[in-house]
């Protein structure tokens, strides 16, 4: 495997998505190349990055009881509900 | 006065009694599998409409459509996942089939989100050095804002989510070698952005220790 078809699955493997011959070729050029290996870290780096720095909100409160009041609301008034959508 | 009315215990236990046992079960089932990711499709949402209110509306009309067809989900899949695609499928319908504008984009809402939130620049075990730790939430939020919405999408789905190739495949309705390179084209940009972010929140910053 040469750098630029590794280059291609960085991403992938970054995510445990290669299938395992790729997989099995992928690591095996990354113990011989240096640059490609610094590519790596570098794609797994972003990913986490992207994991701790976008902060997920709480739903509104409102929010959630609306939802709440959906499964507990008896039949019928769930059917008007519905219409009423 | 904490004695229970009993007029009030009666009419309770009708409505109840009202509701049939498959019913109630659905119910208890629904709780468990679906309304648990509520917070995440309040999310989707937040970030597909921009606009607060929309995104409400858009999670209120998921989670009544999911009730109403629970019984099509097909039980032992990703339940997150379905439910993400009756919202992204709901938005759609919404905003784009009728070329209706989306609320407007509010960024100065979403930049007060931001802002509301203390930044902890420390906050990682990973080693001083590393540009990307001197970012901030919102230069990331930003630079994933920057990405067109193909790349923004799957990104999303991805690495916020932690949705499989397959399951972000039949969210977006393309095959898994185009979410493969989606992914892999879409997070070149999105590190070049964080980088071109990095370097001039270094060269603002001379100041800040360098720790
Ligand atoms: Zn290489």
């Amino acid at each position: 495997m040469n750098c630029k078809k590794a280059g291609v699955l960085i991403s992938a493997c970054v995510d445990g998505e290669l299938s395992l011959s790729e997989e099995r070729d992928f690591l095996l050029h990354l113990s011989e190349c240096s640059e490609c290996r610094g590519e790596y870290e570098d794609a797994k780096k972003t990913k986490m990055i992207i994991r701790e720095k976008i902060i997920q909100f709480k739903a509104p409160e409102t929010l959630m009881i609306s939802i709440m009041q959906l499964t507990s609301f008896n039949t019928k008034e769930h059917e008007e509900s519905l219409l009423y959508e | 006065m904490d004695k229970p009315d009993p007029t009030r215990q009666a009419k309770t236990r009708t409505i109840k009694e009202s509701l049939s046992r498959e019913e109630r079960q659905k119910q208890l089932e629904f709780q468990r599998e679906a309304v648990v990711h509520l917070n995440a499709l309040y999310n989707y949402s937040l970030h597909l409409t921009m606009n607060p209110s929309d995104a409400e509306d858009l999670v209120q009309e998921t989670y009544l459509k999911a009730y109403r067809f629970f019984n099509s989900f097909e039980r032992g899949t990703n339940c997150k996942a379905w439910l993400f695609k009756i919202l992204k499928n709901n938005y759609i319908n919404r905003f784009r089939k009728n070329s209706k504008e989306p609320g407007k984009v509010d960024y100065d809402l979403i930049k007060d989100f931001y802002h509301s939130i203390k930044d902890t620049r420390n906050d990682t075990s990973e080693t001083d050095s590393d540009y990307f730790h001197s970012l901030l939430h919102e230069e990331v939020y930003q630079a994933l804002h920057s990405l067109p919405e193909e790349f923004r999408e799957v990104i999303q789905l991805c690495d916020i989510e932690g949705f499989t190739y397959e399951e972000i495949a039949n969210m977006v309705e393309s095959p898994i070698g185009t979410v493969r390179s989606r992914l892999y084209r879409g997070r070149k940009l999105l590190r070049a952005q964080l980088e071109e972010y990095a370097k001039k929140y270094g060269f603002n910053n001379d100041n800040d220790n360098d720790q």
